[in-house]
């Protein structure tokens, strides 16, 4: 019995000798925490390629979408940092259901909505383009955010501050940068309107030609 | 808001190269105005084949306009027994007729085959039934359903809906789709639902629910709203330049290039100021006012008259192909009187008879007038019981009429038949025509078959054959 003792209590002295001592301690789990979990794509250095664009069509990918009215009203409100006030009341022309007798948004491009949407580009671009060009604080502008303050003759504006621009406003517009043949197409259709603008003393209907392109551009109604 | 990776825009294909040089000669040559644009502002003729069709809101009284009944036969005394009641006696106004309606036989045309209810028009003047001559009325149509949305989508489609969701495409948009004509605005639907659910935007009808909609559609952007004209044409110029990678992959399927084609569509009906056609206060504009009586109403004309000169106007200046419009509303009168009612029919038929007079009287570029290329399609969807309720009014019935004129229809004929008991859908045999009591029912789905194949279009989505011994 005392020998059986004596092993009992040497068990129990090993046993803590080695939880305490010898091996660090299991850390404690914190709520919530989960065990990792394996990838379940195995290995993600082979991913596989797109298809080619050229085999598909011309594109990849789901077909694109045109914006919804509510989509396109915050999207203008964003983008040009106005809303277009006339928005509500042509909203069915646009497309929006009226879950009484239109169940469904139509997002058909449609020459309806095409000629709703150049309507309202024009309305809010020259209006926030006057806005611009008189706001002097550039971090309160949104279609001038780039240019000099005060926003003098546009047409004095080296390529590389017209470049600056139109990348500015095509990311701001579309999520994506003008580059390349592109980007030298919009910069000579901006020095162009400038140009003109200059002429007329209308400095503000070089920005707000820009803007309408955009805004009017597939691109931009378009996800 | 598309969002694209930097990469896409470089390496261009042989394919934007090939759009990149057929835009550019174009912008060259043309000005940069957009191809289709050009293609379309030469080409504003009116289509070969036009269509009406025009809805008379709220459930007619089929014994007022194309199934009437003698009253000396169904009289008062007979009710219990025929369970119908022409009610002609109860219209106080003179300009009502109290028998059927037998029009004037027309200069060459044999005597008409047609009778029609006192609200068809004044039978002292000109009115809808001098037209017997280019109609074929459709009598028994078995709607299937008594509930208002049902009926009237049933009649669009030539679907019956689910529970009251419309099914398949309206009709207009089924022409327009097949025939893709080449008219900047396809299909103008007024105060009409119109559905697509199997082609492009092309095919989608414009919907307005007046002519200042129309209007405000058509005209260029206020003064307010446009840029200095060398601006304004560099903005043209941009946009008939070569097309990037990125706008290639947004226009390569569906919604870039239905847009891409719409904007076309809208720079034709700038340039070639369409909306003044529909100002009818303009000076130039003075017959139309003088032949639709307008001149005592102001812009925008929203009569019953003032519609169907809309119509006109889009069918002879070859902006449209399809007019579906409502011409007559006030129609479900559970409550109302005879009276009421047949005014409110009276006021469409007047308006749909100075159409018919106008595209009558109007030569077609085609040869012929406008009646000989237009199918005219008048519809409710449902009539009315034969019957008088308690409250002076009549209610819902499954029975309907309806009246084909014009273009690829045999003309001066009445088909199928409602029972002299009830007026319930009679039974025709669908080859012959010929009442059959073995027969079958007309349903919606045979006229709009019919429709589709008078302008030898494909009607199969309706699942039914055409009623063929109505095709000229």
């Amino acid at each position: 019995m005392r020998r059986l003792l004596l092993t009992a209590l040497l068990a129990l002295a090993t046993g803590c000798t080695q939880g305490s001592v010898d091996v660090p301690a299991k850390p404690v789990p914190l709520d919530a925490q989960l065990d990792p979990v394996p990838n379940p794509h195995g290995n993600t250095d082979q991913i596989d390629p797109l298809p080619d664009p050229e085999a598909q069509g011309g594109s990849v990918g789901r077909a694109p979408r045109r914006l919804t009215v509510a989509q396109l009203k915050e999207s203008i409100r964003i983008a040009v940092g106005m809303e277009w006030d006339e928005l509500e009341s042509r909203a069915q022309s646009l497309g929006r259901a009226d879950y009484a007798l239109i169940t469904t948004e139509n997002t058909e491009p449609n020459l309806v909505f095409a000629r709703f949407l150049d309507d309202g580009a024009r309305k809010v671009c020259i209006a926030q383009a006057q806005k611009d060009i008189a706001q002097a604080d550039v971090t309160l502008r949104t279609l001038g955010r780039t240019l000099p303050s005060p926003m003098s003759d546009l047409t004095k504006l080296t390529d590389a501050q017209v470049g600056e621009t139109l990348v500015y406003l095509s990311t701001r517009f579309w999520g994506a940068p003008l580059a390349g043949e592109e980007l030298t197409r919009y910069a000579t259709f901006f020095r162009k309107a400038a140009a003109r603008a200059e002429t007329l003393k209308k400095r503000d209907q070089a920005l707000a030609v820009v803007c309408i392109a955009m805004l009017t551009d597939s691109r931009f109604i378009t996800y | 808001m598309k969002k694209t990776p930097q990469e896409n825009l470089s390496s261009p294909e042989r394919r934007t190269f090939l759009k990149a040089g057929a835009g550019f000669m174009g912008s060259l040559l043309l000005g940069g105005i957009p191809f289709k644009a050009v293609a379309q502002a030469t080409n504003l003729a009116a289509p070969d084949r036009c269509f009406v069709f025009v809805y008379f809101s709220g459930g007619w009284d089929q014994l007022l306009a194309f199934d009437p009944r003698d009253p000396a036969v169904f009289t008062a005394d007979r009710v219990s027994e025929t369970r119908i009641m022409p009610g002609y006696n109860l219209l106080t106004d003179a300009a009502f007729a109290q028998t059927p309606v037998i029009p004037k036989e027309r200069a060459g045309a044999g005597p008409s085959k047609i009778a029609f209810g006192p609200a068809i028009g004044d039978p002292r003047a000109a009115n809808l039934s001098d037209h017997y001559d280019l109609m074929t009325v459709v009598r028994g149509i078995n709607m299937s359903t008594l509930t208002h949305e049902v009926g009237y989508r049933y009649f669009l489609t030539g679907k019956m809906p689910i529970g009251s969701a419309a099914r398949g495409s309206s009709t207009a948009t089924e022409i327009v789709g097949q025939m893709k004509p080449t008219v900047p605005i396809p299909s103008i639907a007024q105060g009409v639902e119109s559905y697509n659910d199997r082609y492009g935007g092309y095919a989608n009808a414009l919907r307005v629910s007046g002519l200042a909609d129309l209007v405000l559609t058509l005209d260029p952007p206020s003064a307010a709203r446009q840029l200095d004209s060398e601006i304004e044409k560099s903005l043209i110029d941009l946009n008939g330049q070569p097309i990037t990678c990125e706008e290639q992959a947004l226009t390569a399927r569906g919604v870039g290039t239905a847009y891409e084609s719409s904007r076309g569509q809208m720079q034709t009906v700038m340039e070639n100021k369409l909306s003044d056609s529909f100002r009818f206060q303009l000076a130039a504009n003075q017959s139309v006012r003088d032949f639709y009586g307008l001149n005592n109403q102001a812009y925008p004309y929203n009569s019953a008259a003032g519609r169907a000169a809309m119509v006109a106007t889009a069918l002879k200046k070859g902006i449209s192909q399809c007019v579906s419009i409502n011409l007559a509303g006030g129609l479900d009168t559970h409550f109302g009187t005879q009276q009421t009612h047949a005014t409110n029919q009276r006021a469409g038929f007047n308006a749909l008879n100075l159409l018919v007079t106008d595209l009558r009287a109007t030569a077609h570029p085609g040869g012929g007038n406008f009646m000989d290329h237009t199918t005219i399609l008048v519809f409710s969807e449902f009539a009315r019981t034969p019957t008088i309720n308690a409250t002076g009014g009549r209610d819902h019935h499954l029975s309907n009429s309806c009246l084909l004129m014009g273009a690829g229809i045999k003309h001066n004929q009445v088909v199928g038949r409602s029972g002299d008991i009830g007026m319930s859908p009679g039974q025709v045999d669908l080859r012959t025509g010929a009442n059959d009591p073995n027969g079958s029912n007309i349903f919606p789905e045979h006229i709009i078959a019919t429709v589709l194949a008078s302008a030898k279009l494909d009607y199969s989505i309706t699942r039914v054959d055409p009623l063929r011994f109505l095709l000229a």
